[in-house]
């Protein structure tokens, strides 16, 4: 059982599906992926600015190395562009050098340091003041979208379960302090476990939906990580939510940096990065705010403007009026430097993937490999690891229209005319590729978005909408004003018109109304 | 893949536009005038406007959006031109030389059809523009659902029968927000106000009066939606006074409670296709570079209606849309000479926008022009050297102004001038 | 004792301001107007503001579900809520023709509700035209 189907959840659930195992993965939310995993700076770290020694140092170069052959096994986007990091002036310059030694001892591969001009003659319109620069070839950019919904979705090829909207809410113990069937997040009686020296077991998880049994419990969950240790009676970590925001600029911006730049790091965060994405749109964020709430994604008029000014420091280039969105993620930080990833004594099956904070996504393939090590290595007497003889290990995702050649547009085109209805104009998508999102599992607008990308381009789906409510209610055959942005109450629609009659009084003397569902 | 279809004169997008170009470049000549429609029917975004304001000038009284289509596509079906519908023009080639003469290569796609490579031996740009979505102005917070375009609200509540909110906010004076501000309070909605960041109205204010006044919806200008609210759907938006740079003032924050906010703060020409043609773009309209024969940077495109300049009248869309037509046709057979002079207009004195941008001085000639902020007094509008000079009471940004200019008076200048100044002057 | 109305016309896309005199019910002079449309639009604004009203009506068996609608002539602004009410509970079936009549003299007011556009009938289930209409 993994709870949480971000990329630590998805990419360990891929690695379990080699395995004549019934692996689950428990999602709260209505799409994936939801979490930091959704919105980040989508980098594959080369994996050179972490301390020598830690997780973090440990799993960053593997997973880089992994994400090479990965991409083309489960076909997703990966650009190969390299990164800077950028300094200005002397003192920054010895941060380089600390990164290069770091790197080194971490067996980070080709790095170098360049001066000013050679990255301007390479990267034109980086900025003047920029001195030097570490250069780090393996660094790549993914999209994290089409990465995180790839392991997923081979996983479920494999016979993983995904059970989506389904929000853990207790833990099932077999074992002394689990008569009472259900911890709670205080509900553990930590006296009674003091005097008996019996191990506590995990059998399962409850749900809102209901409860599931299983012998080993993975927690991926997160930013909710801590509230789940905390069930199992691990309180040694807690996340501290840090807010990142970010601007996505047109894509005809998108070619003013090669590579994935970044700034020198301060005491905030690694600082602002500037990058072109896998989709070839230009990137700039994110600001790090540390906050209390985990669900606050909101950007902030001055957070933007921060990332802003910082990016322009590195490309004073900019257009700011060819940003096309701004969004934020929140990364599950914890108290700990490191990442938290452990196999609890007791109860005995219970796993603790948390605090995956940066470099995360690039660490996940490998930090994958790590837990089912773990698992062979301490719990082979709960789960047997007979290899899964239907495992097939490569995964195509849904034909991209856009990037097909024209002969192959012609053939899906005659095979169905779904192939031939162009849906999103911006990003050129199909009707037969939003069909097929739904069928792998999209439910919502942001969920085919997600998978086939309408609604990503310029017009951020002013023309794609109506387009992709429809054809959502129609595959998923309910009513159009059902469908919802996102899950949850975000509904898209809240009526028919002609069902409210206009009333005479002044709108402000009207009562506000919501839809009956 | 089969060979190519070949056309005289194909028109990409079947609006105001597009129609027009279609029927003046059969009525001048042309033979297989093709026009690709990517909707199921022709006319654009004319069939979701269903309120009153359009062919004044065409045709003499004030039609419905959808009747505006109707009586234009009697006019085209008249002169015989083709429609191509359900078909998206998706790629499109910079024009090479073929036999001696620019041709254009373009992909269609159509449900039944598949996948038809075009060749055209002129083309006429009719895609239009889109609506500016809110991400542009960034607009911080968080990201609900029910924040829409006006435009995308007009096509859920007009053609789709759907309501998009039940408590409304609009950001922007643009006209489709004044019009859907009025039609969603007419379908039962509430409409809590409209917001607008400049000191004046970018719509015509005719639509203050008969949208906003007639119903008692307020309006604020120099205000600004800065702040979105609501996890799953918006719960409301934060709304800030600015001052006179467009900054916010500091303590002028309120909230307002609203389930949608619809965005009516401006139009982006549509130039995707143009870009992959190769199409030289002009900054400040966001559309092609024209001279007046609609002609762009390559000879054998031309471009018409909301895809070289935002219009405010389809009446202007479709008179410019016919002489598009009318040269794209002349080029196809081959009866259109290259100009011998080429003069540019240059804007200046509070003149924002001007199209068409170059003249060749053949022909008599609109300019449109739109001023970059509102003179509430007399001034003069000109252009020089010599060639226009009118006296007006106002000059706003929301109203186009033309000047005419005929290709006598270009003809007549000497033969060392190659610039035409046009600018307003305050009196 | 007279007083002075302001309006703005909204007969065409100008949009002129005007200055109405008035006495009573009566029009002593009309200024602002750049044309005779102005001066009709202030007289009928003092005396009974009237609009063209426009919206969609449902259709069965239609291409679209709603089809777009006016009212043939102006009709009253006092009106336009009753005749919002009373447009939204008709449903019509397609074929609908242009300038087909739907309501005669809606809500008392002498107009008539019109299709403003043909709506063909739904062809099986797609949104294709039964015969290139």
């Amino acid at each position: 059982m993994v709870i949480g189907a971000g990329i630590s959840g998805g990419t360990i659930a891929r690695e379990l599906s080699r395995y004549a195992l019934r692996v689950a993965v428990l999602e709260r939310a209505s799409d994936i992926p939801y979490g930091a995993s959704r919105a980040n700076s989508s980098m594959i770290h080369g994996g050179f600015d972490d301390k020598p020694g830690t997780q973090k140092a440990r799993f960053c170069p593997r997973g880089n190395k992994l994400y090479k052959t990965l991409h083309e096994e489960l076909d997703f986007k990966y650009h190969n562009c390299g990164s800077y990091v950028c300094a200005i002036g002397p003192e920054e310059e010895k941060h380089l050098t600390m990164l290069l030694s770091y790197g080194k001892t971490n067996g980070v591969p080709g790095l170098e340091i360049v001066n000013g001009e050679i990255l301007r003659g390479r990267e034109p319109h980086a900025s003047r003041e920029i001195t030097a620069a570490l250069w780090s070839p393996t660094a790549s950019i993914v999209n994290n979208f089409e990465a995180s919904l790839a392991f997923i979705d081979n996983a479920r090829t494999n016979g993983v379960d995904l059970f989506m909207e389904t929000e853990v809410t207790g833990l099932l113990f077999d074992g002394i302090y689990g008569l009472d069937g259900i911890g709670r997040l205080d509900g553990i009686d930590k006296s009674k476990e003091s005097k008996n020296g019996e191990r506590a077991r995990i059998r399962g998880v409850s749900t809102q939906r209901g409860d599931f049994t299983a012998r080993v419990v993975v927690n991926a969950a997160g930013v909710n990580s801590d509230l789940i240790s905390r069930m199992a009676g691990d309180d040694s970590f807690t996340i501290q939510p840090t807010r990142g925001e970010y601007f996505i600029f047109d894509k005809s911006v998108g070619d003013m940096v090669k590579s994935f730049f970044f700034s020198c790091p301060s005491d905030k965060g690694k600082g602002v990065t500037v990058a072109r994405t896998a989709d070839d749109n230009l990137l700039v964020g994110p600001s790090a705010v540390a906050q209390e709430d985990r669900e606050n994604r909101d950007t902030t008029r001055l957070g933007l403007e921060e990332i802003f000014q910082g990016a322009v420091r590195l490309v004073p280039g900019i257009p700011r009026n060819m940003a096309i969105t701004n969004f934020a993620g929140v990364r599950a930080n914890s108290d700990k430097e490191d990442f938290y990833i452990k196999a609890l004594d007791r109860p005995r099956g219970f796993i603790n993937v948390a605090g995956i904070k940066s470099p995360g996504f690039t660490s996940a393939p490998a930090i994958a490999l790590h837990v089912v090590d773990m698992m062979k290595e301490s719990l082979g007497d709960l789960v047997k690891f007979e290899p899964n003889p239907k495992f097939v290990p490569e995964r195509r995702h849904i034909p991209r229209f856009s990037e097909l050649t024209m002969e192959e547009r012609e053939h899906l085109a005659k095979t169905d005319p779904k192939w031939g209805q162009i849906v999103c104009r911006c990003e050129s998508v199909t009707e037969a590729q939003v069909v097929e999102a739904i069928r792998r599992g999209a439910r919502t607008v942001a969920g085919v978005k997600t998978w086939v990308r309408p609604g990503t381009g310029r017009c951020q789906g002013g023309f794609c909408a109506p387009r992709v409510v429809e054809i959502l209610a129609r595959e998923l055959g309910v009513a159009p004003i059902e469908i919802t942005r996102h899950g949850g109450d975000s509904y898209m629609l809240t009526g028919k018109t002609k069902e409210r009659m206009p009333s005479e009084r002044m709108p402000s003397e009207r009562m506000p109304s919501r839809r009956q569902s | 893949m089969s060979a190519a279809r070949q056309v005289d004169v194909a028109i990409i997008g079947a609006g105001p536009a597009g129609l027009a170009a279609g029927a003046a470049a059969r009525n001048e000549g042309a033979e297989r005038v093709v026009v690709f429609e990517r909707d199921w029917e022709p006319g654009g975004i004319l069939q979701q406007c269903i309120h009153p304001g359009f062919g004044l000038h065409t045709f003499g009284e004030e039609l419905t959006g959808p009747e505006y289509a109707h009586r234009y596509l009697t006019r085209v079906r008249e002169a015989g031109v083709e429609f191509s519908l359900n078909t998206m023009v998706f790629q499109m080639d910079k024009p090479v030389l073929k036999d001696g003469r620019k041709t254009v290569t373009f992909w269609t796609m159509q449900p039944e059809r598949g996948i038809e490579q075009i060749e055209a031996k002129s083309l006429v740009l009719a895609m239009g523009c889109r609506e500016r979505p809110a991400g542009a102005l960034g607009v911080a917070g968080s990201r609900p659902s029910g924040v829409y375009t006006a435009g995308t609200a007009q096509r859920f509540v007009n053609m789709e029968g759907f309501m998009p909110g039940t408590k409304v906010v609009i950001m922007g004076t643009g006209d489709i927000g004044l019009i859907m501000a009025r039609r969603m309070l007419l379908e039962g909605a509430e409409v809590v106000g409209v917001f607008e960041i400049m000191p004046w109205v970018s719509g015509l204010r005719r639509n203050i009066a008969q949208c906003l006044d007639d119903f008692g919806i307020p309006y604020y200008l120099n205000h600004s939606v800065c702040e979105l609210r609501g996890r799953g759907r918006l719960e409301g938006v934060g709304v800030v006074e600015v001052g006179p740079d467009r900054q916010p003032i500091p303590g002028s924050d309120k909230f307002v409670t609203c389930d949608t906010l619809l965005l009516a703060v401006g139009l982006i020409p549509e130039n995707e296709l143009s870009r992959m043609a190769g199409i030289a773009i002009e900054p400040i309209t966001g559309g092609p570079i024209v001279n007046e024969w609609m002609q762009t940077s390559e000879d054998c495109v031309f471009a018409a209606g909301n895809v070289v300049v935002v219009y405010d009248l389809v009446d202007f869309v479709s008179r410019e849309g016919e002489r598009a037509g009318k040269y794209a046709a002349r080029y196809a057979m081959g009866r259109l000479e290259n100009a011998k002079r080429e003069f540019k207009i240059v804007p200046e004195n509070n003149v924002r926008v001007v199209s068409p941008q170059t003249l060749t001085g053949e022909d008599d000639v609109t300019v449109y022009l739109r001023v970059g902020s509102p003179v509430e007094s007399k001034c003069r509008l000109y252009a020089e050297p010599g060639l226009f000079s009118q006296r007006l009471r106002y000059a706003r940004p929301g109203e186009m102004n033309e000047i005419k200019l005929s290709a006598s008076q270009l003809k007549s200048l000497a033969s060392d001038v190659t610039r035409i100044t046009v600018g307003l002057e305050v009196l | 004792m007279s007083c002075v109305k302001k309006f703005l016309c909204v007969s065409c896309p100008v949009g002129c301001s005007l200055s109405v005199t008035v006495e009573g019910a009566e029009v002593l002079s009309v200024e602002g107007n750049t044309c005779p449309l102005g001066e009709k639009y202030a007289r009928s604004e003092v005396a009974n503001p009237v609009r063209t009203f426009t919206s969609t009506v449902r259709v069965n068996g239609g291409l679209l579900p709603l089809c777009p609608t006016r009212s043939k002539t102006p009709l009253p602004l006092s009106k336009v809520f009753d005749v919002a009410r009373e447009v939204a509970q008709l449903t019509v079936d397609a074929p609908i023709e242009i300038g087909a009549t739907l309501i005669k003299n809606v809500c008392g007011t002498g107009s008539d509700i019109v299709a403003s556009r043909s709506l063909p009938r739904k062809h099986r289930d797609s949104r294709e035209l039964e015969n290139s209409a």
